[in-house]
């Protein structure tokens, strides 16, 4: 008994791998996919990029930065562009009364809830009005709504950011965690009033940090694209020869490119998987020659009662199968448990799909078939007088 | 001339015979060197007999006993078990023939360990061709227990029980596909005089009730207990007559019940 487990190790380890691994594994993709749909679909992305001066490369952000120009060209002069926003980040502290909580400051235009697929929940976001004249009013996320306000009604209230009074227009709809990051531990601001209050020296007094832009699902996102890459590079006059200065970012092809790191990494896991199993195999074709061995005597019996070879052969078939379907039974439930318990310290997103389940009970009992076969035949094969005869 | 011993046999197999042996031999190379077993044996046993085989070691007994078990082949020589040619059939073929025509009685039981006794003895229907008779294993199984004497032990795991237990058990076992023919090679060989009286009397009764019987042994008072000898030297039967106890026998017409005899 102990022995039968000790030789299914092999199996366990390899099935239990398995699971976890692709537990964790499509539990990252399956975020990617969620992360996805968060975003927002057809939404581009635009910021400064390393500039290109004379040939020597520049480091991150030191481009001209964006403005508010270049987003009103954009958003007026490209055609599919359906609403576009700037977006300029900072981190804040937001205070009221005793309760204090640090987190990310977003200065948003107000398209922002359309270009994000944002909502709010409860009370109103600020208008285009309220955007452009600096006035300091927030939108909470509902993490912070939750840490600051508890069950109340932030709607109204006044907190402090960074010291300054800010009246609380409204709550977003909570949107989850994407890449590690809580999504909804987020204060937005009009940028105007983050240009002014939140964030430090700037390089330009209408400056925008990033430009967010949706793009109209009538249109062809590739091509609306070029004709916003066209508009800036006329913006910034960047010669014919000259790279670009800025980058735009198609969000969820990003992603997309990403999906398939992922799934490349499950090809890897595959091929793991399949090493193990092997590995377990030979360990389960030694145990049962040795069991073949051990029990010839009973063998020779049982063909001397009228079993015949293929009898034989379908016994011990049958007890490699069960023994390796076991082996792959607790490795199952231990590579639950292990993708449980990483996903509970980690907080990381853990999924075990139906069909890898199936597919892992499947592999143990071919393995079982495969490396079973050998020992089985040899069975099979006995002599029964020899066989009866054996000591 | 109802004598089967004192007929020397045709070179036809003989109608009705449960064995009917025709100039067997089997010949074992080992290498250069060929070890004769058998050499020209032929015999018939009609149903009902109760045959021992006798023999010095090395004689070629346990040799003769695979042949009519069906669990060797002949190197030249006809063998019927039941009418059915031997050499005309295939290992699978041979398995059956085993399965529903042959009981065996091993000199040391050869029970399954940590199985119960029941299921020792539904071993061989479990390998039955006929669904119905797999069908009514336990049913059979513990039928049989109770004829052998043990039917209030049947759970029992052979480790649970005495060598004369162990032994029915494989009696019983031998017997729950209702075979033609059961075969012991030296099934008293593990067992001390006593409890081999208990198992000679087993096997008396169920030639009494039709069953046949053939066991080797090397103990003339077990052999004693048999109604007719083969005693086998160097591959050859070399005395084929009745015992006491079948001179007996065929000299009553009618058999006398069991509590009359002594010895
Ligand atoms: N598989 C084999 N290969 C070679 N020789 C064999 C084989 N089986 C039996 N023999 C030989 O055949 C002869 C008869 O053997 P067998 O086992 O029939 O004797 P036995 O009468 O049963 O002896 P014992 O009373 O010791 O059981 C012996 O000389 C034995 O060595
Ligand atoms: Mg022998």
């Amino acid at each position: 008994m102990l022995r039968s487990v000790l030789t299914t190790l092999g199996i366990i380890i390899g099935v239990a791998s398995v699971i976890v691994m692709s537990a964790i594994g499509s539990g990252a993709s399956k975020q990617i996919e969620d992360q996805i749909s968060s975003l927002g679909t057809n939404q581009l992305t635009i910021f400064p990029g390393s500039a290109n001066v004379g040939g020597r490369q520049g480091g991150f952000g030191s481009a001209p930065p964006l403005t508010e120009k270049d987003l009103r060209a954009v958003r007026d002069g490209v055609t599919g562009v359906m609403a576009a926003s700037g977006n300029l980040n900072g981190n804040a502290n937001v205070v009221i009364g005793n309760a204090n909580w640090s987190t990310q400051v977003q200065g948003v235009g107000s398209e922002i809830e359309q270009v994000r697929e944002w909502s709010v929940v409860k009370g109103r976001f600020f208008d285009a009005r309220e955007a452009a004249s600096g006035a300091k009013v927030a939108v909470l996320g509902d993490t912070v709504a939750n840490e600051l306000f508890g069950a109340g009604d932030p709607v109204g209230a006044t907190v402090r950011i960074n010291n300054a009074p800010f009246q609380v227009l409204g709550v977003l709809a909570k949107k989850g965690q994407a890449g590690g990051r809580d999504q909804d531990d987020v204060v937005m601001v009009p940028i105007s009033t983050a240009r002014s209050r939140l964030v430090g020296r700037l390089g330009a007094p209408d400056q925008i940090g990033s430009l967010l832009v949706k793009v109209d699902p009538r249109y062809n996102i590739t091509e609306v694209q070029a004709d916003i890459e066209r508009v800036l590079r006329e913006r910034r006059r960047i010669g014919a020869d000259k790279d670009n200065n800025f980058i735009i970012r198609n969000f969820a092809e990003f992603l997309e490119t990403r999906n398939q790191a992922a799934q490349t990494l499950g090809l890897l896991l595959a091929a793991t998987a399949a090493i193990s199993l092997v590995v377990g195999g030979i360990g389960i074709m030694n145990i049962m020659l040795v069991s073949v061995t051990e029990r010839t005597r009973e063998i020779g019996l049982r063909m001397a009662i009228g079993a015949r070879g293929g009898d034989i052969l379908g016994q011990f078939l049958t007890e490699a199968v069960l023994l390796c379907l076991v082996g792959g039974l607790i490795g199952l439930t231990l590579g639950a448990g292990v993708s449980f318990m990483v996903a509970k310290l980690l907080s990381w997103p853990m999924h075990i799909s139906p069909v890898i389940v199936l597919v892992a009970i499947a592999a143990s009992a071919s393995v079982g078939v495969v490396f079973g076969f050998v020992p089985a035949r040899r069975a099979a094969r006995l002599d029964p007088i020899e066989a009866l005869r054996y000591e | 001339m109802t004598d089967p011993a004192g007929a020397p046999p045709a070179s036809e197999p003989a109608p009705g015979a449960v064995i009917s042996a025709r100039h067997l031999t089997k010949t074992y190379q080992l290498g250069e060197h060929a070890v004769h077993a058998l050499r020209d044996v032929s015999f018939d046993i009609q149903r009902g007999e109760f045959v021992a085989i006798m023999g010095p070691s090395g004689s070629g007994k346990s040799t003769l006993m695979n042949l009519i078990g069906a669990l060797d082949t002949p190197t030249s020589g006809e063998l019927s078990i039941n009418g059915a040619a031997v050499s005309s059939l295939d290992k699978d073929q041979l398995a059956d023939l085993r399965n529903r025509t042959i009981g065996f009685v091993f000199q040391q039981f050869n029970l399954l360990a940590r199985t119960s006794a029941l299921n020792n003895v539904k071993l061989p229907l479990s390998y039955s061709r006929d669904p119905a008779k797999q069908a009514r294993g336990d049913e059979l199984a513990a039928q049989k227990l109770q004829d052998v004497g043990l039917g209030n032990r049947m759970d029992h795991v052979p480790s649970q029980l005495s060598g004369g237990q162990q032994q029915r058990v494989a009696i019983a076992r031998a017997l729950v596909n209702s075979p033609s023919l059961i075969l012991a090679d030296e099934p008293t060989g593990a067992l001390d005089s006593e409890t081999s009286l208990e198992i000679m009397n087993l096997f008396r009764r169920l030639t009494e009730s039709g069953m046949t019987v053939v066991l080797v042994t090397h103990e003339p008072d077990v052999a004693a207990h048999a109604r007719r000898l083969l005693r086998v030297r160097d591959g050859r039967i070399v005395e084929d007559r009745p015992t006491a106890e079948g001179s007996l026998r065929a000299s009553v017409s009618t058999p006398r019940p069991p509590s009359s005899r002594c010895g």
